[in-house]
């Protein structure tokens, strides 16, 4: 789902509170599941107040709050500058996509958190203010808005936000989540290279690094499979991505080693024994390369594409080995 | 200078997408890439679930009653394509959100639902 946020926010009044109050009505408001308004075991007051500032310029919620998710989490960025790259004119807003293609570009990696307020909990814990995406309006009048989660208070039932031109904007938390779950919970969080998200998901977390991998910033997905791989040890997609990512960087060696290690946690698996053979390649040792790819061939008998890979990496070693 | 901004924002959906197109799969001379064990094992996960959905004896009654062979639901499914896996996954969770399936939606229901994506017509025997 594609939102153009960046409307202005106007001042909460009685108007406001007269259409969400109609808004209950028509909708027949759509009841919150109690695993979302959780906030989560021993949940206290959890606040960043030192999460910087940066007031939105017309409609321009998105630069701003992505500014704030950076800049706590260390990056030098220029509001302009991202400004320029995030924010389309033409349909007065950011798209969600340009957000998380621009937190990788900064060097960072988005990580998209639960839709639940024990995830918001969490990761303020650790430290991370959370960029949300907001539905001011209704589903069939949608207003979108960016801001950033910097604090939840489960005694007072609040979230405190850095809202568009408002530093501490304090809403009721029934409020947030009404407005929250009209985009479907979306919120991420910009983790440095290597990092974790506070309770992460295996399987998020490994497609996150994927990601970021084949758009090209290697070195930061590198540092991350490392932590994958030392979080989940008995993970095949860890330590295979681990490997491929050594394998990117040309250490042959490294990946060798790595790949011996998928394949003592899963012998069969065809794609790690083919890299293997290939990294072995690398390393002109053609007649321990070829013995990998023959065995990785017949692992990958019936998977038709698979096989085609296989064959061209024994081909490339026939090629090499003349 | 609209229509440069418009052609400008073209220029910007192309080159996007093919760059994404480009970045499909990470490939240095023939490194299989991360990418294809996570779908790999997202395929793995979703027929396991549907076939443990088709192993409970309520669904197999319900499966039989309509006169459909087990078996050939089960084949059909470890055929499907990723994407058709994926939508017959999505729509099942969707009714669902979480908890039992068979409890929450009823066996009929999720048979109905299985039949329709898998392909009903050559499945019944008796219709």
């Amino acid at each position: 789902m594609n939102a153009a946020p960046g409307r202005p926010l106007r001042q909460p009044g009685a108007s406001r509170v007269l259409a969400l109050f109609l808004v209950c009505i028509l909708t027949g408001c759509a009841s919150i599941p109690p695993e979302v308004r959780d906030y989560g075991a021993g949940a206290v007051p959890v606040a960043l107040p030192g999460t910087p500032f940066y007031p939105q310029q017309r409609f321009q919620c998105g630069p701003a709050a992505l500014m704030t998710i950076l800049a706590a989490s260390g990056v030098q960025a220029d509001l302009d500058d991202l400004t320029g790259r995030v924010y389309l004119q033409g349909i007065e807003g950011s798209l969600q996509a340009e957000l998380i293609a621009q937190t990788r570009a900064a060097g960072r990696m988005p990580y998209r958190i639960d839709g639940r307020l024990s995830a918001l909990v969490a990761e303020l814990g650790a430290g991370r203010p959370v960029l949300v995406l907001q539905n001011l309006g209704v589903a069939w009048w949608p207003r979108w808005h960016y801001a950033v989660v910097v604090g939840v208070d489960s005694e007072r039932d609040e979230i405190v936000l850095r809202s568009g031109t408002e530093r501490r904007r304090i809403t009721a938390t029934r409020v947030f989540l009404n407005t929250w779950r009209r985009s479907g919970y979306w919120g991420f969080v910009a983790l440095k290279p290597g990092e974790l998200p506070a309770n992460p998901d295996d399987g998020r977390y490994f497609a996150s690094l994927s990601a970021l991998e084949e758009t090209g910033h290697r070195d930061a997905a590198w540092r991350g499979w490392q932590a994958a791989a030392a979080r989940w040890p008995a993970s095949r997609v860890a330590l295979f991505g681990l490997a491929n990512s050594e394998f990117l960087r040309d250490d042959w060696r490294a990946a060798e080693r790595a790949y011996r290690q998928v394949l003592e946690l899963d012998p069969a698996l065809a794609m790690a024994r083919n890299n293997l053979a290939l990294s072995l390649l690398r390393q002109d040792r053609h007649a321990a390369a070829r013995r990998e790819a023959q065995q990785a061939l017949a692992l990958a008998a019936g998977d038709s594409t698979l096989e085609n890979e296989i064959a061209a990496t024994l081909a490339e070693i026939d090629a090499a080995a003349q | 200078m609209r229509s440069m901004q418009a052609r400008l924002f073209v220029f910007r959906l192309v080159a996007i997408s093919l760059v994404s197109m480009g970045f499909a799969q990470v490939s240095t001379a023939g490194m299989i890439g991360t990418r294809a064990l996570i779908e790999h094992e997202a395929r793995d996960g979703r027929v396991a679930k549907l076939e443990s959905l088709l192993n409970r004896q309520d669904v197999a009654r319900q499966l039989v009653a309509f006169g459909a062979d087990v078996d050939v639901v089960k084949s059909r499914i470890r055929n499907m394509t990723d994407a058709e896996l994926a939508e017959l996954d999505g729509r099942i969770d969707a009714q669902i959100a979480g908890g039992d399936a068979v409890g929450i939606i009823g066996a009929v229901f999720l048979v109905l639902l299985i039949l329709e994506l898998v392909g009903v017509t050559d499945i019944f025997k008796k219709l």
